[in-house]
């Protein structure tokens, strides 16, 4: 069996590449057979590709997608400088 | 007379954001005098990606400077990409300066690189790799230097990318800072002089920060920012 370690990295480096993804900042824990993905993408099309991308890099682990969608609210107060 | 800029970086636009951002867009007119846009504007750099950025942006009733990010290079199109961004009325930045609002605002920069920060950055040593790796950052920052030196306006700004100080990093792992910037380029703009710096990249950074030499630095990434522009009222004056 792989170690956790390793298995992690490779589902990272699988993110940032796979032209699918291509997303960098998603962190990945491996626990057992469980894998966890968390950080934060521009939209919910991106989240399901990312499970997809995961569980094809990490066959055999359930993969556990925590990752938000980042929510634009208005533009707020300005800051005076 | 002061003047308020909005900026934004990290919107990574793909198909299915295809008109998503527009509407944040509306009445911006009422809030800004000028929209900074900065890099990884697409997911994975291509000219498709890179029409849909450009006809969110078209047409705006403030202007619009772009520079690029590091997605926006990943499928070696990016003067397509900013051919597409200029035909749309954008401006862009490639280690260049612009001024704008009749002479008013000078606006110089470009996407920055990577390389670390003070006492714990890369240098030119050893294989060829790292040595090119390095000079890419310091060319960039010389590059800078000459686009600062050109403006002669009531104010001026820094559109990157990479961020050039640590600070607005915080919250980002620190062993990928070397990634995510380089100090090279705060000091090329605090050696010319700037009234704000503003970058993206860092997703999970931080919004405030400052150079050593005390130009203010904001990372305006979406995820940052949670909001779709930041607003920022340069002058004595309140805007
Ligand atoms: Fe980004
Ligand atoms: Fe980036």
């Amino acid at each position: 069996m792989d170690t956790p370690h390793y298995v992690a990295a490779r589902v990272q480096q699988a993110l940032a590449e796979d032209g699918r993804t291509n997303e960098l900042g998603i962190r990945v824990d491996v626990r057992g057979d469980q894998l966890f993905l968390r950080g934060q993408v521009t939209g919910d099309d991106q989240r399901h590709l990312l499970t997809e991308v995961a569980q094809e890099a990490a066959p055999g682990l359930t993969v556990h997608n925590e990752v938000t969608c980042v929510e634009v609210r208005d533009p707020g107060e300005e800051e005076q400088l | 007379m002061s003047i308020r800029v909005a900026a934004v970086a990290d919107i990574h636009l793909g198909e299915a954001q295809r008109g998503s951002y527009r509407p944040h867009l509306e009445g911006i007119e009422e809030r800004a005098d000028v929209l900074l846009v900065g890099g990884d504007l697409t997911r994975h750099g291509t000219l498709d990606e890179g029409k849909i950025v450009a006809e969110e942006f078209r047409g705006l009733p403030v202007p619009v400077v772009f520079v690029l990010g590091n997605h926006d290079y990943h499928s070696d199109v990016e003067e397509e990409i900013i051919a597409v961004l200029r035909e749309a009325g954008g401006i862009v930045l490639d280690d260049t300066a612009e001024t704008l609002l009749g002479g008013r605002l000078g606006v110089a920069g470009g996407k920055g690189f990577g390389g670390g920060f003070a006492g714990k950055s890369a240098s030119e040593f050893g294989e060829p790799e790292t040595k090119a790796f390095v000079r890419h950052t310091r060319e960039i920052a010389d590059r800078w230097r000459v686009a600062l030196k050109s403006l002669d306006t009531e104010y001026r700004m820094v559109l990157s990318h990479y961020s050039p100080v640590k600070e607005t990093l915080h919250g980002e792992p620190p062993e990928i800072y070397p990634f995510l910037g380089s100090y090279l380029l705060a000091e090329a703009v605090d050696a010319e002089g700037a009234d704000l710096i503003v970058h993206g990249h860092a997703h999970a950074g931080t919004e405030k920060g400052m150079t050593p030499g005390g130009i203010r630095v904001r990372n305006v990434a979406l995820p940052v920012l949670r909001r779709a522009y930041a607003t920022y009222c340069l002058g004595s004056e309140e805007c």
